[in-house]
This record gives C-alpha cells, structure tokens and sequence, in this order.
C-alpha cells in the first residue's frame, strides 16, 4: 500500500510531465493521421473548395471532440454541474478551471492538424487554385480572351498534373510555388500565434488571479479523487455483501440439509452454533458493511450521494436524511481517525 | 525516513534532467521538422526574401516559445516574482536567476533550427538570390536589367524552364550557398566559444552569491512541487474521511429511525468507527503527519490554508514556532507538542 501511495505521488507531483507527454502523443498521432491519409482534390471548380475547407475543419472537430470524449474528466465535470445543490456549495470557479484544462488538452490534436495541412500545402492549393492572380504569374496578355468559366475550369485543375492542359496560359509549377508558399507563410503564423496566446495565458495567469487558482486546483483534483474514493467503497461494500450473502445461502441450505438428514439434539445445536458463531473471516466481512445490509438501505444510500451530496465538513454531526430532526438518538462519541484501504 | 531521502534525491536530480531531456526532446523534434518540412521557394522577385527570412526566423520564434512554454520552471518564477511579500522577503537575485536559467534551456531549439538552415542553405539562396551583384558574374553581362532580376529570382528553383542546366544559376546557388555555410559555421563557433567562455569565467565572479542563488531556484522549485504534492495528500485524506464519515452517518441515521434490521447475529458489536491501522513501524513519523493532516478538515479551512500560503509564504527559519505562521489559521488546532517542532518540519 504504502508503495502504491509513492507511486501514486510521484505521478501526481510529475504531472506536469506526465500531461506534456499525453499532448506530444496526441499532437504526433495527428501528424501521423494526416501523412497517412490520401490527399485527393476534385479539380473541378465548384467542388475544390468545399472540398479543401471539409479538410481543413472537419477532421479538427472530429479530433476535438474525440479529444474530450476520451478524458474521463468530462463525466466528472457534468456530474459537478448537474447535481442538486445539497448540502454542498457549487463553486463555479472549479466547473471553470475544470473546462478550461479538459479544453486545453482536446485542442492540441485540431490545432497540430490545422498546421500541418495549412504547411504541407495540398489543400490550399486546391482551394485557391482558380484565385490565382494569372496577369502576374502567367501570361496576362491572353487570360482576358477566355470567358471567366473556361478561367475557372482551367485553373481548377491545376492541383492535378496528369489532366493540367494550361501551359500555354500559366505555366503548372509557377502556381503550384506561388501557392504553397502563401500557405506555408500562413500556417508558420498560425503556429506563431498558437503558441503566443499560449505562452500569455500560462505566464500570465499568476500574475492575475494565482490565489483563486490555487483553491480551484485543489478542489477539482479533490472532487476527482472524492468521486474514485467512493467507487472503490461502494465496490468494497458490494464485495462485502455479497459474500455475506452468499454465506448466508450456504449455511441456510446446510442447516436445511442438516434438519432434513440428522434429528436430534446434535443437529440442534449444531444448527444453533453455526448460526450463531461465525468464524473471524466472515466478522471481518460483515464489519465492511458498515451496518447497511439491505437492497433498500444501499439504494437510499446512493440517492442520497447525488441528490445531497455531504457538506465539506468533518467536525460536524448531522443528521443524513432528514432536516433538523432533533431525536437523533445516542451516539457513541467519534474521533476522526484515517483508516487506509489497506484491504481493496 | 530513508524512503524519503532516497526521494528527495530523486526530486533533486528529476527536475534538472526532467528540462535537460525536454530541451534535448525539443531539439530533437527541431531536426526532425526540419527535416521532413518540405522547402518551397515562390521564385518571385518580391515573395523570395519575404519567404526566406520568413522561413529563417518565424519557426525558431514559434520553438522558444513552446520551450518557456513546457519548461514548469518559467511558471515558477512567474509566481514567485509576483507573489506578495508576506513574512518571506523577496530576492531579486534568485528570480534573474532562475529567468537565466529558463532561457538559456528555451534557446537551444531555435538555435538548431536556424544553424541547420543556414548550413543547408535553402532559405539564404531563396532570401537573397535578388541581391547579387550580378557583375560578379559573368554569364549574366548580357542581358538587361529587368532579365537579371528574374533570372536570379528563379535561381533557387533548379527545375524552372528558364533557369535550367544554366551555368550561371549554378554558379549563383553555389556562393551564396557557400556564404550561408561561412555563416553558419561562424555562429556555431562563437556560441560554443560564447558558452565555453560563460561556462569557464564564471567562478571568477561572485561565486558564493552565484551559489545562494542557485540553492534557493532550487529550494523554491521544490518546495511548490512538494507543496502541490502535500496538498494531493491532503485532498485524498480529506476525500477518504469525507466517504467513510457519509457511511456511517447513513448507518446512524438508520439506526435512530430504528430501519436496521435486527443485525445482533451479524455483528456482536457494531463498531461504530473502523479501527485504526496499526502504526507503521518504518515510518515513526506517519502518526504526526496523519495529526498533521487531520487539523484541516473543512472547506473554510482548506481555502484559509491556500489563501495564506499565496499572500504570507511562511519564513525560511525552522526554528519558529508553528503559532506565528499564517494569520488566517488561527483556528487550527495544536499540531505537535512544542518540543518536537524541529523534528516534525524537517520531516516534511
């Protein structure tokens, strides 16, 4: 256990280098993604810009969204959103600091893509290919003679060498230069700017609100931790009950079987003994069940987890369920004391 | 307690060799977008050096940013140049330092990617083609001025119909690309010459000032991670007790409704709290920590606590008292008896 807990520090104090290490896999799966995939302009007029723009923002999105489904933390954070307000107070400040890193983290595949396409070139050539400014490039002199759709036809197929018949007009390799280095120039200033909005925000931030800060990060990371804490106990309980459950049938049908088969006193008190004196192993069990042994019990238990959630205070000895009710009854005095989980 | 050290060594030797191995990750990540970027001169008079300067100092501003940017340590200095003054005086000199340090680790991925362009030499023959003296050559006498300029603005393109197999756009590529390399060189001679210098000459000056202040980058670099660390702690304690106390005042609730079911065959004695884990006997100190812990058990407290270590960073001085800390957690409770203060801090 104790070994665990180091771990479990050491990974927590190198987060920072663990989450560094989660966005460099994502931003080279990107980079992967797009070298793999097959790059195919239509080179017909109307159809090479939405073409070229489905390319450019659709997989962004895609890859946004996969981004954010795959972090377990977004269940966390609408959970904290949706639930009633109980006996908790809701902190916007944490929803927001909850967001804002889930964000961050998502928009790293999108914004690797939006790079690497805007600097391999392909799909803004293929977008931009009728825009070409042909008097300048070309020859000027004959492009007013064509009607602007046969313009259009022709410089539509200049991403595609094998079918390109406008030599005559504007020689191939001239507007496949011209465009690419626009496209170049525009996404090394795309990652300019990425990286520059990123650095302020980083640098930035804790000369601003680094008080606030620190409680929204402590208490997101403590929801997170309260919510897995009360998994691994629901769990514990469940393992708890069903072997007390379990015992409970087996010795049932034995002591069935035993008043079937054997009369006399000896089956009584055997009876009588098996019931009640249970071995060392099942006391342990049943001490997990912290008194809640029933199906109803349990589900009264979890309703109340969510509808009223407990308040952030462990000096306090209130009553769960209901408001205010004075006749509480005895209770043992407690003192707070730490059990680990040594046992999960 | 000799877990711990053997921790603490790791923390000490993980910070540097973590953003050692960052900035050679980076420099690594320079070569190899370099490397697979693929180089398109426009081989148009204007676009030419626009696109070669471009290409020469935008990617290495883009490289120094995401060096600040995934170094932990720039956000540390951020926070300990801003931070209020509380009862821990502010040195100027640590913050430069750890500013120098930051940098110096930042610089290394643009530094490679502007000495491999330049040794390569696309982006000086695109930058510059224009610029030639076209006297220098002679293949070029005979033609006119506006021919020259788009001669040598096609020159970086080897395919181009006009400058094809043409001697003298070989010629032209060949010294300016020599220039670059001379460049290049050059630079990679006086930053290792430079490094060498700043590297050799430094004890000369103020060297115990120089070891203060690197002594302290430390100390503050690993007292914010031990801090986040303690607090994950905490929050895990606080979580555990949170789950454990909502169990048991569920049961005690059932128990006054009186809804439990007759449990005297399940349990001859419900215990009411779990018991207490047995103290482990390799680390004496986890009772006192546990202690230590438990004082700050509610949301006012946890936000007091964050509160006061951001405006009032306790004192470097382990000799005092525990009580003078922290103007907002009056309310806590005694933590240790008085004479085991010493003890108990360096533990932590």
């Amino acid at each position: 256990m104790d070994k665990f807990r180091m771990i479990f520090q050491f990974l927590q104090s190198n987060q920072e280098s663990f989450m560094n290490g989660i966005c460099g896999i994502m931003a080279l799966a990107s980079a992967q993604m797009y070298s793999a995939f097959d790059f195919n302009c239509p080179c017909l007029p109307g159809y090479n810009a939405a073409y070229s723009v489905g390319i450019l923002l659709a997989p962004p999105l895609v890859l946004f969204l996969l981004g954010l489904v795959l972090n377990n933390n977004v269940s966390m954070l609408a959970e904290e959103w949706k639930r009633p307000l109980g006996r908790r107070a809701k902190d916007p400040a944490v929803l927001r600091y909850m967001f804002c890193s889930m964000a961050q983290r998502a928009l790293i595949a999108p914004v690797v893509w939006v790079a690497v396409t805007l600097l391999d070139g392909k799909c803004f050539l293929c977008a931009f290919c009728t825009a070409v400014p042909v008097a300048a490039l070309g020859n000027g002199s004959l492009a007013p003679a064509l009607p602007a759709p046969e313009l259009a036809r022709l410089l539509a197929r200049v991403p595609c060498p094998e079918i390109y018949d406008g030599d005559w007009l504007l020689a191939r390799e001239v507007a496949v230069r011209y465009l690419r280095c626009i496209s170049q120039a525009l996404g090394w200033s795309f990652v300019l700017l990425t990286t520059l909005l990123a650095f302020v925000v980083r640098s930035v931030r804790p000369c601003f609100t680094q008080a606030a800060f620190l409680k929204s990060k402590y208490w997101s990371h403590y929801i997170d931790i309260e919510r897995k804490l009360f998994d691994e106990t629901c769990t514990e309980h469940a393992k708890a009950f069903a072997k007390v459950c379990i015992q409970q049938f087996f010795e049932a049908v034995s002591h069935d079987l035993e008043l079937g088969h054997a009369h006399g006193a000896l089956a009584t008190a055997t009876a009588a003994s098996a019931a009640h004196s249970p071995t060392d192993g099942a006391a342990e069990e049943r001490d997990k069940l912290r008194g809640i042994t029933d199906q109803g019990t349990m589900n009264r238990l979890l309703m109340s987890w969510h509808k009223c959630r407990p308040p952030l205070h462990l000096g306090q000895e209130q009553p769960l369920l209901s408001n205010g009710w004075a006749g509480a009854g005895p209770r043992a005095p407690r003192r707070e004391v730490a059990t680990y989980l040594s046992r999960v | 307690m000799e877990r711990f050290r053997a921790l603490f060594q790791h923390f000490q030797s993980s910070s540097e060799s973590v953003t050692n191995g960052l900035c050679l990750l980076l420099a690594a990540l320079t070569i190899k977008i370099y490397s697979s970027f693929d180089f398109n001169c426009p081989c148009l008079a204007r676009y030419n050096t626009l696109y070669g300067l471009g290409l020469l100092l935008t990617p290495p501003l883009a490289l120094f940013l995401c060096g600040l940017l995934v170094n932990r340590q720039s956000v540390v200095m951020v926070e300990e140049w801003h931070r209020p003054v509380g009862q821990r005086r502010k040195d100027a000199g640590i913050v430069r330092y750890m500013c120098s340090s930051v940098l110096q680790r930042a610089l290394a991925a643009p530094l490679v990617w502007i000495l491999l362009a330049l040794l390569d030499g696309k982006c000086f023959v695109c930058a510059f083609s224009n610029s030639v003296d076209p006297e220098k050559f002679l293949d070029l006498a005979n033609m006119t001025p506006s021919q020259v300029q788009l001669f040598l603005a096609k020159v970086p393109c080897k395919e181009d119909e006009l400058v094809r197999d043409s001697p003298a756009r070989k010629a032209v590529s060949r010294y300016l690309r020599c220039l670059s390399q001379a460049l290049g060189w050059s630079l990679t001679l006086l930053l290792i010459l430079a490094a060498f210098l700043a590297r050799c000459l430094r004890p000369c000056f103020d060297q115990t000032v120089f070891l203060q202040r690197r002594y302290w980058s430390n100390y503050v670099d690993l007292e914010q991670k031990l801090f986040d660390e303690t607090c994950c702690e905490h929050a895990r304690d606080f979580a555990h007790r949170c789950v454990l106390h909502f169990f048991a005042s569920m049961r005690g609730e059932l128990r006054a409704w009186g809804l439990r079911r007759d449990a005297s065959h399940l349990s001859p004695e419900p215990a009411v709290v779990p018991p207490e884990p047995p103290e482990d006997p390799e680390d004496p100190d986890s009772g006192r920590r546990k202690a230590h812990l438990r004082a700050i058990c509610s949301r006012e407290q946890v936000d007091g606590l964050l509160s006061s270590w951001y405006c009032s960073k306790p004192p470097l001085d382990l000799t005092a008292s525990p009580g003078l800390w922290g103007s907002g957690l009056s309310r806590r409770a005694p933590l240790v008896a008085p004479g085991t203060t010493l003890s108990q801090h360096t533990d932590v």
